[in-house]
C-alpha cells in the first residue's frame, strides 16, 4: 500500500466538499435501499462524521497502533446501529465507487488496490472488535424511564431502569435514543455509581432546538422505553487510586458524571478530600445544590462551593466557574475532574495548566470517535 | 485524446487551503481588518470554490460521456446505445437522490432553527419577566420598609398618654411597623400579580392568533408540501 498516494488521492477528493459524502450515501442507498432505515432523516451530521472518520483513518493509516484503538471503538459503537458483515461489503463498494467518481482520470488500478487494501484493514479491525464485543454484552440496552422531575426551567432529572443490568465505571456515559426521535443518539452521563437496584440517574438540559433533549425533558417521557448504547468515556477515577485529593468542577449538567464519581467516593474506606465547584448562570441553574449540600453535611471530607456567573446578587461565589476555581486554592496536588460546556472546560484546563497542575492529573471527557 | 484532471496541477489553490489559511494578527494600535468578517468571507469563498470544483467535475464527466458517444458513433454506428449507458444512469440516479437528501436536510435544519428560535425567545422572555419581578419586589420591599419605618417613628413620637412603660411603646411601634409593612406589601403584590397574569393572558392570546395565522398560511400556500409534515424534530 502506497500511503503517500492514498493520502494524495484523499486530499484531492475532499476538495469536493459535502458532495463526496452525499454521493457516497446516495450510492449506498440506491444499491442497498434496506440500509437507509439505519440512518436519521437528516444526514447532515452523519456526513460530517463520515468524512471526519475517513480523514482520521487516512492520516493515521501508517500508525497502525493508534488507529487500531480508534477502529475498535468504531466497530463496537456500530453494533447498536445494527451493522453486520454484509454492510461492511456494501460500504466498501460504495466507498470505492465514490472515490473513483471524484478522482476522475487520477483513478488508476494501483490506487484502487491501495484503497481495497486500506479498507480491508479498517473492516477487519472493526468487525473483529464488534464480534469480540458481542460475546460480552448486548448491542444496546432497553431503558425504561421510571421517573421524571423538572428541577429547573430547562433541567430535568430522569431515572431509568435498564434491561438487562448495565454496569459501568462512575463518570462514564451512554448514548441514548428515544423512540420519538429515531436514529438520533446523544451521549448522557450517569449521575450515580452503579446501584444494587440498577437504576440510572440522568441530568438532561434542554438545548434550544435540540431534538433529543426536548423529548427527554418532557413529562411525557415517563414509561417510555429508550435505547441505551454501551458505556463509554474516560472521565473515571484512577485505578489503583492515586491517593491525591479530588477537585471536581461541574458546569450545569456537567455535574452528572462528577456526582457519579462523588457517589463512588462515599463507598471508599478511606475517602480522599473532595472539593466540588458547581456553577451555573443563575441560582435556578444550581438544580441539584440541595442534595449536594446534604451530602456535604454528611461527609466531612466533602466541600461544596456553588458559583453563579450571571446574577450579581448572590450570596456566595460569583464569576465564571474557572475564575472561581482558580481563586479558591492551589490545585497542583489534586486530581482535577472537569465537566460542562466545552468553553468552560477548556478555560478551566488552561487555568490549571498555568497554575502548574500536571497534565496527567487533569481529567476531561473525550468521546474520541463520537461526538457527545 | 487529452484529458485534464481537475486537481492534478501542482501549486494551485484548493478549497482545503482556504479552510486552513491563517493570517498574522496586526500589532496593537496598528490598523487591520476585523477577524470575524474576514473569516466569514473566506468561508463564503470556500463554499463557492467547492461549488465550482463540483461543477467543473460534472462538466468534465459530461465531456467524457459525449466523447465516448462520438467515438462509438464513428465505429459502431449506433450512438443511441452509448447516449445514456448504464453507468451514466446510475450516476444520474445518485445525483437525483443526493439532491433529494439535501432538500430533506434543509427542511429538518429549518424546522430545527425555527424550534430553536422559539425556545430561545421563550427563555429570554422568561428571564425578562423574572428579572422584572425581582426588581419590582425589591422596590416594593424598599417602599414597605420606608413607610413602616415612618409609621414606627410616628408611633414612638406620640405623646405618651400617661407615663406608660417604654416596653409598651416599643411594642406599639413594632405593631405599627408590621401592620403598615404588611398592608403596603400585600397591596403591591396583588397589583403586581394581577399585572403579570394580564401579561400572560395577552401573551397566550397573541400566540394563539399567530399559530392560527401560520396554520392558515400553510393551508393556503404550501399545499404541495403536506407530505413532508412528518419530517422534522
Amino acid at each position: 500500500m502506497d500511503v503517500v498516494r492514498l493520502r494524495e488521492s484523499f486530499a484531492r477528493v475532499t476538495n469536493h466538499g459535502d458532495e463526496l459524502p452525499l454521493f457516497f450515501y446516495s450510492d449506498l442507498f440506491i444499491k442497498h435501499p434496506e440500509v437507509r432505515d439505519m440512518f436519521p432523516v437528516s444526514m447532515t451530521t452523519q456526513r460530517g462524521r463520515f468524512v471526519n472518520a475517513l480523514m482520521k483513518i487516512v492520516s493515521q493509516v501508517d500508525r497502525i497502533d493508534e488507529l487500531t484503538v480508534f477502529l475498535q471503538g468504531l466497530g463496537r459503537d456500530h453494533r447498536k446501529f445494527g451493522a453486520v458483515v454484509e454492510h461492511y461489503d456494501a460500504v466498501r463498494s460504495s466507498l470505492l465507487a465514490t472515490l473513483e467518481h471524484f478522482s476522475g482520470p487520477a483513478w488508476t488500478p494501483e490506487l484502487a488496490a491501495d484503497w481495497h487494501e486500506a479498507y480491508d484493514l479498517i473492516g477487519t479491525v472493526m468487525l473483529a472488535a464488534a464480534t469480540e464485543d458481542e460475546k460480552l454484552r448486548p448491542a444496546f440496552w432497553r431503558g425504561t424511564v421510571v421517573s421524571h422531575e423538572r428541577r429547573a426551567f430547562d433541567v430535568s432529572v430522569l431515572f431509568v431502569r435498564p434491561e438487562p443490568r448495565l454496569d459501568y465505571l462512575p463518570g462514564q456515559s451512554v448514548s441514548i435514543e428515544c423512540p420519538s426521535r429515531p436514529r438520533l443518539w446523544r451521549f448522557y452521563s450517569m449521575a450515580n455509581a452503579p446501584r444494587p437496584d440498577g437504576l440510572l440517574e440522568f441530568h438532561i438540559r434542554l438545548i434550544d432546538g435540540g431534538a433529543v433533549s426536548m423529548a427527554l425533558t418532557s413529562d411525557a417521557i415517563v414509561d417510555t422505553d429508550l435505547r441505551l448504547g454501551p458505556p463509554v468515556g474516560v472521565l473515571t477515577l484512577d485505578q489503583p487510586p492515586s491517593g491525591r485529593d479530588l477537585l471536581l468542577v461541574a458546569g450545569s449538567t456537567g455535574l452528572a458524571p462528577l456526582k457519579a464519581i462523588l457517589d463512588q467516593v462515599t463507598t471508599m474506606p478511606q475517602p480522599p478530600r473532595v472539593q466540588l465547584f458547581f456553577g451555573a448562570r443563575d441560582t435556578d441553574g444550581l438544580y441539584d445544590l440541595d442534595s449536594l449540600e446534604k451530602m456535604a453535611a454528611q461527609h466531612p471530607w466533602l466541600t461544596v462551593t456553588p458559583a453563579v456567573s450571571g446574577q450579581p446578587k448572590f450570596d456566595g461565589e460569583t464569576g465564571t466557574l474557572p475564575e472561581v476555581m482558580a481563586r479558591n486554592g492551589d490545585w497542583s496536588r489534586h486530581d482535577a475532574y472537569l465537566a460542562g460546556p466545552t468553553e468552560m472546560v477548556e478555560e478551566a484546563v488552561t487555568r490549571l495548566d498555568s497554575a502548574g497542575v500536571p497534565r496527567h492529573q487533569i481529567h476531561i471527557e473525550d468521546f474520541g470517535w463520537s461526538e457527545p | 485524446m487529452t484529458t485534464t484532471a481537475w486537481f492534478d496541477e501542482q501549486d494551485r489553490l484548493t478549497p482545503e487551503d482556504l479552510l486552513t489559511v491563517t493570517f498574522p494578527v496586526s500589532r496593537l494600535g496598528r490598523r487591520g481588518y476585523e477577524e470575524e468578517p474576514v473569516k466569514l468571507f473566506v468561508r463564503a469563498v470556500h463554499g463557492e470554490f467547492v461549488r465550482l470544483v463540483n461543477e467543473r467535475a460534472s462538466l468534465w464527466q459530461e465531456v467524457q460521456r459525449l466523447r465516448r458517444r462520438i467515438l462509438a458513433g464513428a465505429t459502431e454506428g449506433d450512438p443511441q446505445a452509448v447516449l445514456f449507458g448504464e453507468a451514466d444512469a446510475h450516476v444520474h440516479a445518485v445525483q437525483i437522490l443526493s439532491t433529494a437528501q439535501a432538500t430533506a436536510d434543509r427542511y429538518v435544519a429549518d424546522a430545527q432553527a425555527y424550534s430553536s428560535r422559539i425556545t430561545e425567545e421563550a427563555r429570554l422572555r422568561r428571564d425578562h419577566i423574572m428579572s422584572e419581578a425581582q426588581q419590582h419586589s425589591d422596590m416594593i420591599m424598599e417602599e414597605a420598609h420606608s413607610r413602616a419605618r415612618d409609621a414606627a417613628v410616628t408611633a414612638l413620637n406620640l405623646p405618651a398618654p400617661v407615663q406608660t412603660d417604654q416596653e409598651r411603646q416599643a411594642a406599639q411601634a413594632e405593631l405599627a411597623y408590621l401592620r403598615t409593612y404588611s398592608d403596603v406589601y400585600r397591596a403591591h403584590l396583588r397589583a403586581y400579580t394581577e399585572g403579570v397574569l394580564r401579561g400572560i393572558e395577552e401573551w397566550e392570546r397573541k400566540e394563539a392568533t399567530t399559530f392560527q395565522a401560520t396554520a392558515q398560511e400553510q393551508q393556503n400556500g404550501l399545499n404541495g408540501l403536506n407530505g413532508h409534515r412528518s419530517i422534522g424534530p
